[in-house]
């Protein structure tokens, strides 16, 4: 039974995070289990963080804390797990039924939001980098040094929203359900501005290599997004946007959050796309919005300390649809060579 | 190699001519956003999309079969008599890094 999980849900860091959960069926199983757990796989007093196996009531059949870092390493405890729970599971008299394929790909609030966005990031070419951009390689999959994934780093976010209706030119969000949709371009107009500062802050960031938390607000310099119609056919309208962003830190006015690795930093990118909403049934069918400019500076864990450019940055985000019917994505621009073995 | 998605992808990012005889990105097409020497427009936003996004080898992941949160995976492993693999990270594993 595959399961991803936040661990700050099961055992977060610090004993008044800790005291928060006492109590919780989940964090008490998994605190059974860790009891368990060689001392030297457990990291007592600090993060959790790692892949474990155990059977339904928590016994102990394998795991460690950071462990995903070492695929050869995990499959050994993987091995070793198996050869456990055949062990327990006649012992136990456990029944051993199949395990239905789950289908999540998202944590349960993307699942259950009116709207979501998946949030693609990739570094983009560039001039003095041949390993910016690129993607991962069989030679790639057997170094199995920590640090080596940067060179074909990329990541994910989601975006939730509440009300799908930012994303609205203003005047075809206030338009009632059953009223004319315009026949014609439509004017450029500001979407919601509450909308676009969240956006700004917590999608335009760099955590292309690793966690970032999303900009401080007195980092937005620039934090703009228009769309406009630009047609409509039946009950389905067709959007544009446009845009750009500026966002930076800097040493004096954020020193405060300047913490461990991090450095003062910026990303600006220019913003354009597409979707279109309908009407009838008020969501959108489909969208995507690119944003494309140059980065700067580290975060504390973004793994960017050794790569602090300026250097361009791509974040695509698309309208989260169920896997079996999104279309394959391109693996790359025209012109781009397979990378091959390197 | 890379070096060949860079002198495709730098004309489209830059707004320069791609080529003899072709013209730049987005021209005679407006609108196109701007943000220092970076335009996008019609013409070039959804091959870089396409180049953003991850390609089905890297979300293979996903084949997977995740279950998105702890104890209800405990007790569908308890009413099948299975046992559990838990990836747990500070952030979502499944996307909020």
């Amino acid at each position: 039974m595959p399961v991803a999980e936040e661990v700050h849900f099961l055992f977060p860091e610090g004993e008044w995070a800790l005291n928060r959960i006492a109590g919780d069926p989940a964090h008490e199983l998994f605190k059974r289990y860790g009891e368990q757990v060689p001392a030297e796989d457990w990291n007592t007093g600090g993060t959790k963080q790692g892949v474990y196996l155990m059977g339904p009531n928590g016994e102990y059949l394998e795991g460690a804390h950071a462990a995903s870092g070492r695929a050869d390493h995990l499959r050994w405890r993987m091995e070793r797990a198996l050869e456990r729970w055949a062990e327990l599971e006649a012992s136990a008299g456990y029944a051993g039924r199949p395990v239905p394929l789950g289908d999540a790909v998202a944590p349960p609030e993307v699942e259950e939001a009116p709207l979501a966005l998946r949030v693609s990031l990739r570094d983009l070419p560039r001039a003095d980098d041949p390993d910016a951009g690129r993607r991962v390689t069989q030679r790639d999959r057997r170094d199995r040094r920590w640090p080596s994934f940067k060179r074909w780093a990329w990541n994910q976010n989601w975006l939730t929203l509440e009300d799908p209706g930012v994303l609205l030119p203003p005047t075809l969000r206030k338009r009632s359900a059953t009223g004319p949709l315009p026949d014609e371009v439509g004017p450029w107009q500001d979407l919601d501005r509450r909308f676009v500062e969240r956006l700004a802050r917590e999608v335009l960031v760099d955590n292309v290599r690793g966690q970032t938390p999303r900009w401080p607000a007195s980092a937005v310099r620039v934090a703009e997004l228009e769309a406009r119609v630009l047609g409509t056919a039946g009950d389905l309208c067709t959007l544009e946007y446009r845009g750009r962003a500026h966002l930076e830190t800097d040493a004096e006015a954020h020193a405060d959050e300047l913490v461990g690795q991090a450095t003062p930093a910026s990303y600006a990118p220019a913003l354009f796309g597409q979707a279109t909403w309908n009407s009838r049934t008020r969501e959108f069918v489909a969208l995507t919005l690119v944003a494309a400019g140059e980065r700067s500076g580290a975060g504390a864990f973004n793994q960017r300390r050794d790569d602090l450019g300026p250097a361009p940055m791509g974040i695509v985000l698309d309208l989260h649809v169920p896997r079996a019917t999104a279309a394959e994505p391109s693996l790359k621009p025209p012109g781009l060579e397979p990378a091959g073995e390197r | 190699m890379q070096y060949a998605a860079l002198l495709v992808l730098a004309p489209l990012l830059l707004g320069l001519p791609q080529g003899p005889g072709s013209e730049p990105p987005g021209a005679g097409e407006e609108p196109v956003a701007k943000a220092g020497q970076y335009a996008l427009g019609p013409a070039t936003y959804a091959e870089l999309g396409a180049f953003i996004r991850p390609s089905a080898d890297e979300l293979s992941f996903e084949d997977i079969g995740w279950r998105n949160a702890f104890w209800p995976a405990v007790q569908e492993a308890r009413a099948l008599g299975r046992p559990i693999l838990l990836w747990t990270m500070n952030g979502h594993p499944l996307g909020c890094t």
